[in-house]
C-alpha cells in the first residue's frame, strides 16, 4: 500500500504524529509490533519535573534535551492540541499544562505529574485534607493498607466483586446492573469524608456515565488511584487515542514487526513486514520513526553498542564506561542518554535518508524518568517532526 | 513462533486485551497461561492445569505483544498436552470431527434441521456438555461442494476475456485518478476455499462471492476440500487436524502450482491456512499455501490497484456496523473489506474491533463456557449498537450467529453488502 507518510510506533507520538499529519489530508500510516507502553501507563500527562511551574522546570533542562528543540510555545500548543482534540472525544483531561500537580499512587505516595485523566481530577490530597478509601475483595493490583500507612485514619470499606482483577472489576463496572448494586452499598457504608478514592477499576467504556452516576447517586467526590498494571487508565487512553486517529482517517498495521526496507538514493521507499506467508508492504513518501526507547524495543543494547532496531541508523552512545559503573536503579543512569541525535529539522543526524523523521522517547538525551516528561514530550515532539514532515512534502 | 517466551518482560498487555480473562476469574490470562506456565511445563511431566481449556484463541494477545512472543501459540500446545494427558470429552471428539458432522448434516438437511430444532435433542445436548438454548445452525443440502463446477485446471487454454465482455469502459472515469487508460487485465484465477461453514450452513453467501468473482471476469474453481482442521486443533485432536490440513494444502498446492490464487472468506479458515499450516501443522505445501493464500477482499483490492478490475457500485444508504473477527483482526493490516464499502456512496461504516463476540467457534457451544460466551457476546453487541445501525455485518459465520443472539437488527456477510452494491441481486 501507498501512503503520504507511514509512522512507525502507535505510541502516543507516534499516534500523536499520525493524528496531526491525517488533519492536514496527508494519507497516513501507523505501523506497530504490537500495542504501546501508554496502554499500562497511569494515563497522566507528565510534562516536566517535580516544581510547581512546568515551563519553568524545562528551562532548567540541559541544552541538548529533545523539548529545546520544540520550544516553549511549540510544547504549549502540541500539548493543548492533544487535549482539545481527545477532550472532545469524550477524554477530558483535567489540570493546566504550564502547572504541576500531585497525585496518590498505589504506594501511597504522591507524585507529581501535569494533566490527569477525568477521574483523577480529585486525586491531588491536600494537608489534612480526610479522605474514604473504597478497595475489593481479594484485588490482585491494589493494596489499601500502603495508603493508610502514609495517611493514617484513613478508613477502608472493601466490597465483594466476586472477581480479583482490576480488568475483571472494571467490565463489571460498566454493566448497569453491577453498578446499581455497587452504588447501594457504598450508600450503606458510613462514610464521613467528602473524598472517596477507589483503584481504577470504574469501567473501561462508560466511565464518564459511571463517575457521574456515583456522584450524583452517593453525593462523594470519586477519585481513581492508579494500580500497578494492568492499569485501565492507561488501557482508556489508548484505545481512545486510537479510535480517535481512526476517525481521522489513519490506517493501522498491527503485529507488524518491520524486517527489511528498501532504499533509492537517500530515500527510503518502503518498508517489509515479517509475518506468517507474504510479507506485506508499505510505502511512502516520509516515514516518521517513534519506535521508542529500550523498553519499547526502538533501541537494543548488545553489551557493546547500542543499536536502532528498524533501519539500523547510528544511535549516540553516553560513555560506555559510566554504563555499568552506576548505580542501576538510580534515576539519571547514562543509558538514559542514548538514542538518535536529530538536526531541527527533527531529521536523524548521519542516518544517510532524506525523508526520515524521528520522535518520542528514542531521541537522544530525552531522559524521561529523570525529568518527568514522558507523555509530553511524546507529544510535543510527535507534533514537531509531523509539521517537518509536512513542510518536507510540500 | 516469532520469539522465544523468555522474550516476555510481564508487561501485562496481553492481559489488557485478553477477552476471557477480564469476565472469567477462573483463567489466568494469556502472560500466566503462556509464557509464565511455559517454563513449568519444560520439566514434561503433567503439569497442564485445566483452566488452560478456557482460553478462545482469539489471538489478541499475539496481536498486542510489543516482544514478539505468541501466548496463544504457546497456549494451544498446552491445550493440545492438556487433552493428552487427560480424557478426551465426547464434546471434543464430536468438534475435533465437524467435517464430517457438516458433510452428514448438510446431506440428511431436512432431518438435520427437524432435529436440532426439536426438543427431543434437547437433553442428549445437555448429556454430552453442550449448550440447548442457543439455535443450532441450519444446515442446506444444497452445498457448494454439492453444484460445483468442475475443476478447471487447464489455465492456459482458456480464453482470454477482453473488456467488452467484462462490461467496463475502455477508458475508466474516475474522480481521484482522472481518466485512465484501460489496463489489460492479466488473467486471474481464483480457487475459493470456502471451509465448512459457507459450504453447509451459508451456501447463498458462498454463492454471491462466487458470481461476485465471476462478474469480475475471475475465473474462480471450487477445489475438493475438507475442514481447514482448526476445530480438531481447538479440541486437542492434533493428529487429525494435521491429516485435514494435508489433505488440503496436497489440493490447494496442485492449483498453486497451476498459476492459481486461493480465496477465502471465512477469517478463522483462512488464519488457519496462513498460520497455522506451514508451522503447527507442519504440512509440506504448507509454505505454499500461506504464501499464496488471500482473504478476499485484500484480493479485490488488490486487482482494483493493479487495474484489473473498477468497482461501478450504485450508492446504497445504510449504516453499517462491522463486527471484526478477531482472526481478522489476527491479520494485522487495515481492514480491506472496510476499504471497499468506503468507495459505495452513502454507506456509512464503523468499525467496531475491540470486543472478541465470545463465541470462538466449538468454544460456544459447550455448556461450561456459557458465562464467558454470554458476557462477551452482551458487550460486544452494546458496542456494536453504539452508533444505532440498520445493519451489522461480520466475515465469520459463527460472530453473527453469536450476534443474532442478542440483537434483533439484521446481521449478514459483508459480501451481500457488495452484491446489492454491484446492483448483482436483480434490483
Amino acid at each position: 500500500m501507498k501512503y503520504n507518510v507511514a509512522v512507525i510506533g502507535s505510541g502516543m507520538s507516534g499516534i500523536m504524529a499520525s493524528i496531526y499529519l491525517a488533519e492536514k489530508g496527508l494519507k497516513t500510516a501507523v505501523i506497530s509490533k504490537g500495542d504501546p507502553i501508554c496502554s499500562v501507563s497511569s494515563g497522566c500527562i507528565d510534562i516536566a519535573g517535580t516544581g510547581s511551574d512546568t515551563f519553568l522546570e524545562i528551562e532548567k533542562f540541559p541544552a541538548e534535551h529533545p523539548y529545546h528543540k520544540v520550544g516553549k510555545e511549540g510544547i504549549a500548543d502540541s500539548i493543548n492540541y492533544f487535549k482539545e482534540l481527545i477532550g472532545k472525544y469524550g477524554f477530558i483531561y483535567s489540570g493546566d499544562i504550564d502547572k504541576n500537580r500531585s497525585i496518590l499512587t498505589p504506594i501511597g505516595k504522591k507524585r507529581t505529574t501535569s494533566l490527569v485523566p477525568f477521574p483523577m481530577e480529585y486525586a491531588d490530597i491536600k494537608e489534612g485534607e480526610n479522605f474514604h478509601i473504597i478497595s475489593f475483595k481479594d484485588i490482585k493490583d491494589f493494596f489499601p493498607s500502603y495508603v493508610v500507612i502514609n495517611y493514617p485514619g484513613t478508613k477502608v470499606s472493601v466490597f465483594d466483586a466476586e472477581t480479583d482483577s482490576t480488568l475483571g472489576i472494571a467490565t463489571k463496572m460498566d454493566n448497569e446492573d453491577f453498578l446499581l448494586t455497587f452504588i447501594s452499598w457504598i450508600n450503606r457504608q458510613n462514610i464521613e469524608t467528602d473524598k472517596v478514592g477507589i483503584p481504577a477499576v470504574l469501567g473501561i467504556n462508560k466511565t464518564d456515565s459511571i463517575l457521574k452516576k456515583l456522584q450524583e447517586e452517593t453525593g462523594k467526590l470519586f477519585f481513581e488511584i492508579p494500580t500497578l498494571p494492568p492499569s485501565i487508565p492507561g488501557l482508556r487512553l489508548y484505545r481512545k487515542f486510537k479510535k480517535l486517529a481512526e476517525s481521522k482517517g489513519v490506517c493501522f498495521y498491527g503485529n507488524a514487526e518491520i524486517s527489511n526496507f528498501e532504499s533509492e538514493n537517500d530515500k527510503i521507499t518502503e518498508i517489509v513486514i515479517k509475518k506468517p506467508g507474504r510479507p506485506d508492504t508499505v510505502s511512502a513518501d516520509a516515514f516518521i520513526l517513534a519506535t521508542g526507547s529500550f523498553v519499547s524495543g526502538g533501541l537494543r543494547f548488545n553489551k557493546t553498542e547500542f543499536i536502532e532496531t528498524v533501519f539500523n541508523i547510528p544511535v549516540y552512545s553516553p560513555n560506555s564506561t559510566d554504563l555499568f559503573n552506576k548505580d542501576f536503579f538510580k534515576l539519571g543512569h547514562p543509558i538514559e542518554k542514548a538514542g538518535i541525535l536529530i538536526n531541527e529539522n527533527f531529521k536523524p543526524l548521519e542516518a544517510g535518508f532524506s525523508n526520515l523523521f524521528a520522535a518520542g522517547s528514542i531521541l537522544a538525551n530525552s531522559e524521561t524518568m529523570k525529568y518527568g516528561c514522558g507523555h509530553g514530550m511524546a507529544i510535543s515532539t510527535g507534533v514537531a517532526a509531523a509539521k517537518n514532515v509536512e513542510e518536507y512534502l510540500k | 513462533m516469532r520469539a522465544s517466551f523468555e522474550n516476555c518482560i510481564r508487561c501485562t498487555i496481553c492481559v489488557e486485551n485478553c477477552p476471557v480473562f477480564k469476565v472469567n476469574p477462573e483463567y489466568p490470562g494469556p502472560k500466566q497461561a503462556g509464557p509464565d506456565a511455559e517454563r513449568f511445563r519444560l520439566d514434561g511431566i503433567e503439569t497442564v492445569d485445566k483452566w488452560i481449556t478456557h482460553c478462545t484463541q482469539c489471538k489478541r494477545c499475539d496481536y498486542s505483544c510489543p516482544y514478539g512472543v505468541d501466548p496463544s501459540k504457546l497456549i494451544l500446545n498446552a491445550q493440545i498436552r492438556y487433552v493428552r494427558e487427560n480424557r478426551k470429552t465426547l464434546a471434543q471428539i464430536l468438534f475435533s470431527n465437524f467435517h464430517y458432522i457438516s458433510r452428514l448434516g448438510s446431506f440428511f438437511s431436512i432431518i438435520t434441521n427437524i432435529v436440532t430444532s426439536s426438543p427431543v435433542l434437547k437433553p442428549v445436548f445437555k448429556a454430552i456438555g453442550l449448550r440447548n438454548d442457543i439455535p443450532f445452525p441450519v444446515f442446506y443440502f444444497k452445498t457448494l461442494q454439492r453444484n460445483r463446477k468442475k475443476a478447471v485446471r487447464t489455465p492456459y487454454s482458456v480464453e482470454q476475456k477482453t473488456a467488452e465482455n467484462l462490461k467496463m469502459p475502455l477508458v475508466v472515469e474516475n474522480e481521484r485518478y482522472g481518466n485512465i487508460p484501460y489496463i489489460e487485465p492479466k488473467k486471474r484465477k481464483a480457487a475459493f476455499y470456502h471451509g465448512c461453514y459457507l459450504n453447509s450452513n451459508a451456501p447463498v453467501e458462498g454463492r454471491m462471492i462466487i458470481s461476485i468473482l465471476e462478474y469480475f471476469g475471475i475465473e474462480v474453481a471450487i477445489p475438493d476440500q475438507v475442514c481447514c482442521g482448526l476445530p480438531a486443533l481447538g479440541n486437542g485432536d492434533l493428529d487429525k487436524a494435521r491429516g485435514f490440513a494435508k489433505k488440503n494444502s496436497r489440493e490447494l498446492a496442485g492449483y498453486i502450482n497451476e498459476g492459481w490464487d486461493i480465496l477465502y472468506s471465512c477469517t478463522s479458515c483462512g488464519h488457519t491456512l496462513i498460520y497455522d499450516y506451514p508451522e503447527i501443522l507442519d504440512t509440506k505445501e504448507g509454505e505454499l499455501v500461506s504464501k499464496n493464500t488471500w482473504n478476499l477482499y485484500e484480493y479485490l483490492l488488490l486487482l482494483q490497484k493493479e487495474g484489473t478490475i473498477e468497482f461501478n457500485f450504485k450508492p446504497l444508504d445504510k449504516m453499517i456496523s462491522y463486527h471484526i473477527p478477531c482472526h481478522l483482526r489476527g491479520r494485522g493490516v487495515p481492514y480491506p473489506a472496510v476499504e471497499i464499502f468506503n468507495q459505495i456512496p452513502g454507506v456509512n461504516i464503523f468499525i467496531q474491533d475491540e470486543n472478541c463476540c465470545g463465541f470462538s467457534g466449538s468454544f460456544g457451544f459447550k455448556e461450561k463456557n456459557k458465562t464467558t460466551t454470554d458476557t462477551l457476546g452482551r458487550i460486544a453487541v452494546e458496542s456494536l449498537m453504539e452508533p444505532e445501525p440498520d445493519t451489522i455485518i461480520s466475515d465469520c459465520g459463527a460472530c453473527r450467529m453469536q450476534i443474532s443472539n442478542f440483537t434483533d437488527t439484521t446481521i449478514i456477510d459483508p459480501i451481500q453488502i457488495l452484491h446489492k452494491a454491484l446492483s448483482l441481486d436483480g434490483s
